[in-house]
């Protein structure tokens, strides 16, 4: 028996009215077996609402089973004697950062649990120094969180339960909230916490690149285990994964694919680029000889050579875009915080940009690179410190120019916008907007609906308490609120954050669909290279305030190396392409996205056969 | 930004002021604010000023920061002078019409203002010199004796400082759902009154919303790492007296000496 098990694991939540009478039941869990050996480090997979949530507090004692069993360490989570050994034993780290830092200074923070613990003072300062240096926080002790990273803030949360000295650390998403170094940062410690101290690990996520490295996944569906196994034979099943609402790994995706198009690869054990090229090998063609390649060890220089490029598909050609009207341009934009005070930071330096109409822009950059402050500009919530930004030639910050009409025609919606929800029906909400540029209540509600068509939110949903609706459709209703104004430009500030792989994908398909029938402009920032890669026309690269790169994804992508300086990267799949070309199994050496880099490599084979 | 704005205006230098045990501290700002109010002449005054100067000096906080505290309360000082100078009956100095000036009164009012703004003063160096996250910590432990009655030191203190923490946070979401709801056409500067109060709705609501959330999260993780109020609870710093405190408190005492001396005999 491992050092967590359950058996036969349901969990019912119930809903009351307001006399506490049961109104309704909901099976979070429907019988969930596990077994967890100790040291292991092991992954729940599953898409948002699947009950992966609701299982993790069980592990922690902080839910009671309705039925079934959960033993900790040997421990029955339903005594409540044993509670406080079992959150002893087996610690949890939550998905908001800032939500589960109890105290104004770091080291205090760690302290907390060991505090509760009554652990002696002697002993405390060294428990919270030691736990502060398995992270990697230690120079960071006496430092505020407020002023600390996301993936900073959750290696504290880490620390915190590090210092309690657990067996077991359970994580919640930990991930859902940071940006790709932050999850990179988190991930990386948790691994070596995992080896180094022989901690067990449970690490709950929705995505994929994070559970290649772990030794077992549960994959989990409705409240049920739907899978379990190691990594290779979990995404062998794409298609069964792809139905629950989840993906496979980009490389295991590209070998999916060239097997639907006919190519007979090994699947099973491809999670990694190099697994890839390695099943490429295998399987590869005697007929595609090493002298059809001239210099395969020059892949850098081919990447950069224009010779190479081939354009395709509709992504990337948005040379024809400069011949449309400008709608937006920043003229020497420079934007500084706190001016004046100790705190005082350049967040935009000399930034100039043109945003044409029809075009579909991705702005890039790592967190801190002056992208938020950027589209702030755009519908003028933020005046620039000195510069311009004109809406079709005049200057937004002029006398005359009224910030009502400019902001319904630059729609902006933020980060997590479902924050902003207030009104108690989806329909009343969306109205917002609308009835704020003057709009009869029937005008108001004809735009709402039409907004609300467009990110396919229907009829029976509109007197709901938006409150109540799933998180990809609060995201909806969010953006159609802002949606409803019918902007002429459309910025969105990460909108599929926190979604899981295929809630991510519709949101995405829903605002191209936006751009392509309406021919909406779109502004799209993203940490997601693919999804840009996929949709722009232009990229943006932003770094320490400045555009750095500016260009088509094909133009921008080339430059690899440069991205990486940046803290940022190419899309995966250019990476194995890249590989590919290196070791001599391809002659192409570029692609951005997973269509291209399947014609690529068909073509070929097609050529050499 | 907006999480750049510190409570309680601590002004972050390394001092023995900066160093005493918030207890110390604590007391020596109730004796300072009790002696104001003993006082019936300027000597007395100058008593406390001279107290007030030693503490100035020795925390190494600029005499011109602390006096940036006065801004905020110059209306009332104005406002007490005034009165003072005006509605105090006694021998008249100056008349002119139904106004006039009694030698009473100036003094009245240069002794009510000395006596604010040495209150003001005095009170402010405690912020100056102590983190909030101290200030807390002292007050949980000064407070400890009231546990015996049953009431909840423990409890407000942890509340404080999670207080403490969030304000930051929350005045940043603020910040945050403004600007959504400006971008949703909201306007938040123009109208009336009761337009204006209806114009927050669309901040307030969604701002209750995520403060619920986040105590509940937080109440969760709190739990999740053994949180059961104070019951076998220990602490990384507690709070202990060091030699430097007891010389302050020495200086405290000759100080009370100094009142009960002017009090009796002046």
């Amino acid at each position: 028996m491992g050092i967590i098990t359950t058996d036969q694991l349901v969990h019912e939540y119930i809903r009351r009215d307001e006399n506490g009478d049961e109104i309704g039941r909901e099976q979070a869990l429907r019988g969930v077996s596990i077994d967890i050996p100790a040291g292991s480090f092991i992954a729940v997979l599953g898409a948002n609402g699947s009950g992966k949530s609701t299982f993790a507090k069980h592990l922690n004692a902080l839910l009671n089973p309705t039925s079934g069993t959960v033993i900790v360490n040997g421990l029955d989570t339903r005594k409540e004697e044993n509670q406080w050994d079992i959150r002893k034993s087996a610690g949890m780290v939550f998905q908001n950062p800032d939500n589960q830092i109890v105290a104004t200074v770091v080291e205090e923070d760690v302290a907390f649990g060991p505090e509760n613990l009554g652990v002696k003072q002697e002993e405390l300062q060294g428990r919270v120094d030691e736990a502060l240096k398995k992270v990697g926080m230690f120079e960071y002790r006496y430092h505020s969180p407020n002023r600390l990273s996301g993936g900073q803030k959750q290696r504290v949360a880490v620390a915190g339960i590090m210092a309690m000295r657990p067996s077991c650390i359970i994580m919640d998403e930990p991930t859902a909230m940071l940006d790709p170094n932050g999850r990179k940062e988190v991930i990386d410690t948790v691994h070596q916490l995992n080896k180094e101290e022989g901690i067990t690990v449970i690490l709950i996520t929705h995505y994929m690149d994070e559970v290649v490295g772990a030794d077992y996944i549960y994959v989990m569906d409705h409240g049920e285990v739907a899978m379990e196994g190691t990594p290779r034979e979990i995404f062998t099943h794409v298609k069964e994964l792809s139905d629950i609402r989840l993906s496979v790994p980009c490389a295991t995706e590209l070998c999916h694919r060239l097997r639907e198009a006919g190519i007979s690869m090994e699947l099973s054990g491809v999670l990694t680029s190099k697994d890839f090229v390695n099943a490429y090998r295998n399987t590869h063609f005697t007929d595609l000889s090493k002298e059809s390649i001239k210099n395969p060890n020059s892949a850098e220089n081919a990447l950069k050579s224009p010779n190479t490029v081939r354009e395709e598909g509709a992504s990337g050609d948005g040379e024809h875009l400069d011949n449309n009207e400008v709608l937006l341009e920043l003229q020497n934009v420079c934007y500084t915080y706190s001016e004046g005070t100790t705190y005082e930071k350049k967040a935009l330096k000399n930034m100039n940009l043109k945003i044409h109409e029809g075009e579909f822009v991705g702005l890039i950059g790592h967190t801190g690179s002056g992208k938020s402050t950027l589209i702030q500009h755009l519908n003028g919530l933020v005046k620039p410190t000195s510069g311009k930004v004109m809406f079709k030639g005049e200057d937004i910050h002029g006398e005359k120019y009224s910030k009502k009409a400019l902001r319904s025609n630059v729609g902006l919606v933020f980060q997590y916008p479902e924050y902003q929800l207030f009104e108690a029906t989806v329909l009343k909400d969306v109205c917002f907007g609308p009835k704020n540029l003057g709009l009869s209540q029937e005008e108001a509600e004809k735009k709402a609906k039409e907004a609300l068509a467009l990110v396919h939110i229907d009829e029976t949903m509109y007197n709901s308490n938006p409150l109540e609706l799933s998180g990809g459709q609060k995201r909806r209703v969010a953006i159609a609120g802002v949606l409803a104004m019918s902007p002429k430009v459309l910025v969105l500030d990460e909108p599929t954050a926190g979604l899981d792989p295929v809630g991510h994908d519709e949101i995405l398909q829903e605002i191209n669909h936006i751009h392509e029938e309406t021919g909406m402009t779109v502004v799209l920032v993203s940490h997601s290279m693919e999804d840009v890669a996929e949709y722009a026309d232009r990229v943006v690269v932003m770094s320490d305030g400045e555009c750095k790169l500016y260009g088509t994804p094909q133009q921008v992508f080339r430059n690899v190396s440069e991205l990486e300086s940046m803290g940022l990267a190419a899309p995966q799949v250019s990476y194995i392409m890249q590989m590919l070309h290196a070791e001599g199994l391809a002659k192409e050496a570029f692609a951005i996205t997973l269509d291209q880099a399947v014609n690529a490599l068909l073509s070929e084979r097609r050529e050499t056969r | 930004m907006i999480r750049d704005i510190t409570i309680g205006q601590y002004y972050p230098v390394d001092s023995v002021i900066h160093r005493l045990d918030p207890r110390t501290k604590l007391f020596g700002t109730l004796v300072y604010i009790v002696s104001l109010f003993c006082f019936d002449n300027f000597l007395g005054f100058v008593a406390a000023a001279a107290f007030f100067a030693g503490i100035v000096i020795l925390s190494k906080v600029p005499f011109s920061y602390i006096c940036r505290g006065l801004r905020p309360i110059i209306i009332l000082l104005m406002f007490t002078v005034l009165f003072n100078i005006f509605f105090t009956p006694g021998r008249i100095l100056l008349q002119w019409k139904f106004i006039k000036i009694t030698y009473e009164g100036l003094y009245r009012a240069g002794f009510m203002g000395v006596r604010l703004i040495l209150l003001i003063l005095g009170s402010s160096m405690m912020t100056f010199t102590t983190t909030p996250t101290q200030l807390t910590d002292g007050l949980e432990r000064a407070m400890s004796p009231l546990k015996i009655v049953r009431f909840p030191v423990h409890d407000i203190a942890m509340m404080m400082s999670i207080a403490l923490r969030f304000i930051p946070i929350l005045l940043e979401e603020t910040d945050k759902i403004m600007k959504a709801q400006q971008a949703r056409g909201a306007d938040f500067e123009t109208g009336n009154i009761f337009h204006r109060a209806k114009a927050l709705i669309p901040i307030f609501i969604p701002l209750l919303v995520s403060a619920f959330r986040r105590a509940f999260d937080l109440a969760m993780a709190m739990e999740a790492r053994c949180y059961r109020g104070d019951k076998g609870r220990t602490k990384l710093h507690p709070l202990r007296y060091k030699f430097r405190d007891g010389i302050a408190y020495l200086y405290f005492a000759v100080y009370i000496a100094v009142i009960i001396l002017l009090r009796k005999w002046i």
